[in-house]
């Protein structure tokens, strides 16, 4: 279903969306933009990049999975165990960049499968994601054509806009987006024919306005199979100070921690929580004997780079890195992915 | 401004007669943030270093890699490092002497001074240039900053671009190197700690909403922790999964690891983590500023290690990083240490 | 705040003289407020700051670490430190927003029963009207 929207209707949509938790990007004092609860201020969707990617909603940084608790009855002890599945009211996440949606459509693929995340998808099921075409890119590192992704991508998503100016361009993909638009439908307008035209030339518009490239990726992809044991990786990690921000905000990241906190030690009541986790720390493959695989930089650098051009393909035939560039942008060294793919198509030529 | 050249020859000459392993310094950055953190092996390499106000790093967190490196290795590499550093980054190089983490003749010190001025920073850049990009940040003769960017020169006073950190120096040329470049000119103060007035003046209950709102923000990414040079512990302790394990480290060990807070990024978790390594922080920071650079949600966690460096100073006359002969701040005192808040 | 609050306090008391303190005010069937749960530490320089901001984390109203006088520290030197490093404690406590009033620090010795009972009612009358301390408590 296509429609459009006048910018000037835009916050009554919103408001009409009273029985969904809604969320959008909101500007804080120092300039940064984070996907916040709307309050009623919403006028439109200029924003930029945001720092932490809509995976912060959809998979929380931390998750209760099941409270314990053991209780004394006379002599016997007995140990109650209870499930807690999140208990997610509708959400829609609005603004969602076309290579965040793509990432949540990786991070549904990895949580599916022969085990089902159940605690993910009671969350997953219930959200709606309301993507906006990117007419510029969000943030000057952005090179998701590079990794077969696109400014205007509808992969994970239930609604695109398209900015025209004045209006939204609207696509419909799924029911939930259909429910979407169902909330207030009077706002919505069927297109004329020249928004079409418009969104076309704003689409080829927009892929010529990245500014970063790289380069033969799926080449790279293979060649990376036969780098395990390159120095490269030496080299390029003597700067990274292992500080988790690459893997905290990129929004395909998926890895977590499973740990019991303890309430009370006695009697015994507490709950086991998921948390994230990255393998950029130096303890993420510390096994219980002391060994530990990936000791240092090199081999840390290295595991993030296969697994997001590498290991993904293997397994699901896509790169997982979508090419939002946060990890470029936020690196307080300046460890570029780019330059290091560049270097590893480079190698040994 | 310091220039670069005067330190070249001497890296050059340094990696030639192979008396350092390498060279740690500034080089031309790759994110749009012009200088980014070299490590220079081979002596040809030197041409890659630069010296110009983004130089904002603190390069001596790599000397606690290095240190890493070597107790990892069968037979280590007994040469020094050779580092380049700011005033600031020396003083925390005076710290791990005084700590005894790393030996005098593990570093080869090649300072550059600030002079007049210091490094920039980033959101102050960003604004002025309003959407233009930096290609180029030098000091001219007359210690004002001139950006270059792809519409031309912006020139600036230092007041507009520099680091708040820098308007509250102490050391704008280090204290201990072995080979300088720069002046060791006096830079007029504002006045110290000032910019803990605003702060202090609130009332509990504003400071708390202060403060509450930026710990919620915190994603317990550890990024502050990570790039600290003072923070070399292999072991946090208020991080209750990295416990050191060996071969040796037994199943009670690990089950009787104490878990002081929890893991979860919740508001008070937050901050009994932050306040911890504040605490250990005391008489230690030397304010390079890199916990506040890194945090990728802006939290201004300088405020919280520049209240207790106040303290230092004004309680018990005591200030981190220029005399490695000192004991620490909190395994010493004075007989006339003030006890008023006892009562 | 309820009239019904009772504060729940958590004490370091050195061995050596504090802990025989309020161990002399229990011999000698002194009243005093039962709020405090007594924590006996070695020595008053012995206390960590971890153990206070862990128990504001675990839900105590009030903190208080009481040791030696100065010059009659068992191991010489430790209340010392305690001085120090717990001055420090207080002024970050207090700059993040904490009710100053929570985290007190004294001087008790063996002989001084009375001295112990009459902080311990002091602060538990200070606490009352602030109610529960809930900003670095963690949440259940």
């Amino acid at each position: 279903m296509e429609k459009t929207l006048s910018k000037k209707h835009f916050s009554q949509w919103i408001k009409s969306l009273n029985s969904w938790s809604v969320y959008l990007p909101r500007e804080d004092e120092e300039a940064r933009w984070n996907y916040v609860e709307a309050d009623g201020q919403e006028v439109g969707l200029d924003v930029l990049q945001t720092t932490l990617p809509p995976k912060k909603i959809l998979f929380p940084q931390r998750e209760v999975f099941l409270e314990f608790a053991k209780a004394l009855e006379g002599n016997h002890e007995t140990l109650e165990v209870k499930e807690i599945l999140p208990e997610v009211r509708p959400t829609v996440i609005l603004g969602v960049r076309p290579c965040e949606a793509r990432a949540a459509w990786m991070l549904d693929e990895v949580f599916s499968g022969e085990f089902r995340d159940v605690y993910y998808w009671k969350r997953r099921e219930q959200t709606a994601l309301v993507g906006l075409a990117c007419t510029t890119p969000p943030s000057e590192h952005c090179f998701c054509t590079s990794v077969e992704g696109s400014p205007h991508s509808v992969e994970g998503l239930d609604l695109l806009l398209t900015d025209l100016g004045d209006r939204y361009y609207v696509q419909s993909l799924t029911p939930k987006g259909e429910k979407l638009i169902a909330a207030a439908k009077t706002l919505f307008e069927e297109p004329k024919a020249e928004v079409r035209k418009q969104v076309k030339a704003v689409q080829a518009d927009s892929k010529k306005k990245i500014k970063r490239h790289l380069k033969d990726a799926r080449p790279i992809a293979e060649k990376l199979k036969g780098m395990f044991d390159s120095t490269l990786w030496d080299d390029e990690s003597m700067s990274c100070l292992r500080c988790g921000i690459c893997t905290y905000l990129c929004p395909s990241c998926h890895c977590f921690d499973i740990s019991d906190e303890v309430e009370n030690p006695s009697p015994l009541r507490g709950q086991r929580v998921r948390t994230w986790d990255t393998c950029q720390f130096p303890d993420f493959t510390m096994h219980s004997s002391g060994h530990n695989p990936r000791p240092d930089k090199a081999s840390r650098l290295r595991q993030r780079l296969l697994h997001k051009f590498q290991y993904f393909i293997q397994v699901y035939d896509k790169f997982m890195c979508v090419g939002c560039g946060r990890c470029i942008a936020l690196c307080p060294v300046g460890i570029d992915i780019i330059k290091v793919l560049d270097k590893v198509r480079e190698n040994g030529a | 401004m310091a220039k670069i050249e005067d330190l070249k020859e001497e890296a050059k000459k340094l990696l030639r007669e192979g008396k350092v392993k390498y060279i740690i310094g500034y080089g031309a950055g790759t994110n749009g943030w012009p200088a980014a953190p070299v490590f220079i092996k081979k002596p040809e390499d030197v041409d890659k270093l630069v010296w110009d106000p983004t130089c904002v790093h603190n390069l001596v967190r790599f000397l606690v890699d290095e240190k890493r490196r070597k107790t990892r290795q069968k037979q280590p590499d007994t040469r020094p490092v050779g580092i380049i550093v700011k005033g600031c980054d020396s003083r925390a190089i005076v710290v791990l002497l005084q700590e005894k983490f790393i030996e005098r003749n593990d570093v080869y010190i090649l300072g550059v001074s600030c002079e007049k001025t210091g490094v920039v920073d980033d959101a102050k850049l960003s604004k002025k240039l309003a959407g233009k990009k930096a290609k180029k940040v030098e000091v001219n003769a007359q210690n004002r900053f001139v950006v270059t960017t792809e519409a031309g020169e912006i020139e600036t006073a230092p007041e507009e671009l520099l680091a708040e950190r820098c308007l509250e120096c102490k050391a704008n040329f280090p204290v201990i190197y072995d080979l300088l470049s720069g002046e060791k000119t006096k830079r007029p103060l504002e006045k110290p700690f000032g910019s803990l007035e605003k702060m202090e003046s609130l009332s509990p209950e504003r400071r708390w909403e202060f403060w509450k709102n930026q710990i919620d923000k915190c994603i317990r990414c550890y990024a502050c922790r990570s790039a600290c040079p003072m923070c070399y512990c292999d072991e946090c302790v208020v991080d209750s999964i990295n416990l050191a394990v060996t071969a040796d480290t037994t199943a009670d060990e690990k089950a009787q690891r104490i878990h002081w807070i929890q893991r979860s990024a919740e508001a008070s978790e937050n901050l009994v983590y932050h306040l911890v390594r504040a605490m250990h922080l005391a008489g230690r920071c030397i304010d390079c500023g890199e916990c506040e650079r890194v945090c990728p949600l802006d939290i201004p966690l300088r405020f919280l290690n520049k209240k207790l460096e106040k303290e230092a100073k004004e309680l018990f006359g005591y200030e981190a990083g220029f005399d490695a002969d000192l004991p620490a701040l909190v395994s010493c005192f004075r007989d006339e240490d003030p006890q008023d808040f006892i009562r | 705040m309820a009239e019904d609050f009772e504060p729940r306090i958590v004490a370091f008391l050195c061995k050596w003289c504090s802990s025989a303190g309020s161990d002399l005010a229990g011999v000698s069937r002194m009243e005093y407020p039962p709020n405090v749960v007594p924590i006996q530490v070695m020595c008053s320089g012995s206390v960590s700051p971890l153990y206070i901001f862990s128990a504001f984390n675990k839900g105590a109203d009030g903190v208080l670490v009481s040791g030696c006088h100065p010059g009659d520290c068992h191991y010489i030197k430790g209340n010392y430190y305690a001085r120090r490093r717990l001055n420090l404690v207080k002024k970050l406590l207090e700059y993040v927003g904490l009710e100053p009033q929570r985290f007190r620090m004294s001087w008790v010795s063996a002989a001084e029963g009375t001295k112990y009972t009459k902080i311990i009612k002091d602060f538990v009358k200070e606490l009352k009207p602030l109610g529960p301390q809930t900003k670095l408590r963690r949440n259940p």
